[in-house]
């Protein structure tokens, strides 16, 4: 390679060259190693009663007892709709904090920047240490929540937010909530700053008040990120793991055991793998479907 | 473009409301920690303690190996992102510059892999580690990470490649560059800045795992990461509050720094990958 001369024009329309192959291999190699064969490895588990995954054993006989055991499960069809309704309540409510936290300081005022650094900042806060403020502030002894809602006269006795099933779904929300707007904030945020500031000046001249102004221009140039980040978010509740498992383990009365939950319990908890892995499996072809979703959304992107 | 004074006392007045209840949980948890322990068991709480009892630190620091804990963590975020710095760099210049077979469809996929639940691959990946004996080891995690990091940093580094004019490079290899020479010594310099957003992001992403270290690190005491740490505290029979607040500042410190002083790059970066 020393001293030789490549005549490689990257401006040419059909830019074919053995480095670009070259480049990719180790990425191909690692994807192939740790993403890909592994997600074969949970297909053909899934069709396999597996106790604990062992791969250095012959597989078992091919048989679709796991899936046939899935949809028949009252546990499956509670968890997806808890995930549901934790998907619809946990979206809604990121994206109004988030879009309200990025218009307001998207305003101008002196020390905006130290706002903007402020008001997204439990995005930095890892999820487990979320869940360690919450599960404190909820405590149902001695929790702030408690204390607060006994002095407004809310409540007459304290709620026990960890054994009552709809509380428990309230701590969760509310976790993810928190963790979950400070994204939304900082993609609104973004996608604010993108407007020319020439379309909001041309609109005062023609005399549009605020409102107006929020309506058709914000509202269709903000559309597309936050069309975007709405996927996001749902893909991020869907997927999550840590802050249910650490807050609640899915309980009480499995109230909040969503689809990832569920997976990882009977992974890990009981031990049935092939039957995790249909889970597994059921939850990825959502999450394809999902990513197509988004794709056809921002193609533009791409 | 001036603001009459009303306006302007009411977004000041807004702001200052809403950043004080977004981030009373992070103030609570402070609180908490500074609090003795007999103080957090009576109602009405304090809001500010009576006396900051400053020395929880060093008493947490003595308690628990959470040096350790916070030493694995980095070791692991910095295996996960080297491993996976070192493939992105060269696959998204690949991507973005060149015209390779497949290409199109590997991108497709690196893009699908970031929605992948952890729950989903932690399954096959316990059997794998098992059957190569890296349960328990670091090691575990550095490559399960790496399956969380690959897939941000290939994209964020392609769209950072992809705002660099081609003129660029052609220009070095008119002057007698190779490919390769030009990508070390025109290209990375340049976008050293979407290098830098780029690693920071794969660090909070290894840093802020549990699922991961849950399964792979649970009987290995000596390898646990801080979250990993955390939730044990957590799970004792009795909380004590103080403490467990203490020892969660410590774990978030790091990210928390990176995000106060290094914000623009982290989200930079983070708008950028997401757009992708």
């Amino acid at each position: 390679m020393a001293g030789g001369r490549f005549s490689l024009d990257l401006a040419r329309p059909s830019r074919q060259h053995w480095l670009g192959y070259i480049l990719l291999a180790p990425a191909v190699l690692l994807i192939a190693a740790i993403i890909i064969y592994p997600l074969f490895v949970s297909v053909d588990l899934s069709f396999q009663n597996v106790g604990i995954a062992r791969l250095d054993q012959p597989r078992r006989p091919f048989t679709t007892a796991n899936y046939e055991r899935l949809f028949t499960s009252p546990d499956f069809w509670n968890a997806c709709w808890v995930t549901l309704k934790l998907i619809v309540i946990v979206t809604s409510a990121c994206c109004l904090l988030g879009l309200g936290t990025a218009l307001l300081v998207n305003n101008r005022f002196k020390g905006r920047s130290l706002a903007r650094l402020f008001v997204a900042m439990p995005w930095a806060v890892p999820e487990v240490i979320a869940v360690v403020i919450f599960a404190w502030i909820f405590d149902s002894s001695f929790g702030l929540m408690n204390w607060i809602f006994l002095s407004l006269g809310f409540i007459d006795k304290t709620i026990n937010w960890f054994s009552d099933p709809t509380a428990a779904f309230a701590v969760v929300a509310t976790t993810m909530v928190w963790k979950g707007y400070p994204f939304v904030s900082i993609m609104c945020l973004a996608g604010l700053q993108s407007i020319p500031d020439d379309y909001y000046a041309a609109a005062r001249v023609d005399g549009a008040n605020a409102w107006q102004r929020l309506i058709h221009i914000t509202r269709p140039n903000l559309r597309p990120v936050l069309g975007v980040t709405t996927i996001l978010v749902m893909l991020w509740i869907f997927r999550d793991f840590s802050i249910i498992y650490v807050l609640t383990g899915g309980g009480p009365l499995k109230a909040t055991q969503t689809l990832s939950i569920m997976t990882y319990e009977q992974a890990f908890g009981f031990f049935r793998m092939g039957y995790a892995s249909a889970i597994g499996v059921v939850t990825l072809i959502i999450c394809v479907i999902a990513a197509k979703l988004m794709m056809s959304r921002a193609p533009e992107n791409l | 473009m001036r603001q009459s004074p009303l306006a302007r006392l009411f977004i000041y007045a807004s702001v200052i409301l809403t950043c004080a209840v977004l981030l009373f949980p992070i103030y609570w948890l402070v609180v908490t920690a500074l609090s003795q322990p007999d103080q957090l068991r009576q109602l009405p709480p304090k809001f500010w303690p009576d006396e900051p009892r400053w020395s929880v630190f060093g008493k947490i620091l003595e308690e628990r190996p959470i040096l350790l804990w916070l030493g694995n963590s980095a070791l692991a975020a910095l295996g996960a992102v080297t491993i996976s710095m070192v493939v992105s760099v060269l696959a998204g210049y690949s991507l973005s510059r060149f015209r390779v077979r497949g290409g199109q469809s590997l991108g497709l996929f690196i893009l699908t892999a970031k929605m992948l639940p952890a729950t989903l691959l932690v399954i096959p990946l316990f059997g794998i580690f098992r059957m190569t004996g890296l349960i328990g080891s670091l090691w575990s995690i550095i490559l399960a990470h790496a399956t969380l990091i690959i897939p941000f940093t290939t994209w964020m580094l392609k769209g950072y490649f992809d705002t660099i004019p081609r003129e660029l490079e052609q220009a070095a290899m008119v002057d007698g560059c190779s490919p390769w020479g030009a990508l070390v010594r025109v290209i990375l310099p340049v976008s050293a800045p979407g290098l830098a957003a780029t690693a920071l992001y794969g660090f909070v992403l290894s840093w802020s795992d549990y699922a991961y270290a849950r399964t792979f690190l649970t009987n290995a005491q000596g390898n646990w990461t801080a979250n990993l740490g955390i939730t044990t505290m957590k799970g004792e029979y009795i909380s004590n509050w103080a403490d467990i607040s203490a020892a969660a500042i410590l774990v978030a410190l790091p990210i928390l720094a990176i995000y106060l002083f290094l914000e623009r790059y982290l989200v930079g970066g983070l708008t950028a990958g997401s757009e992708k």
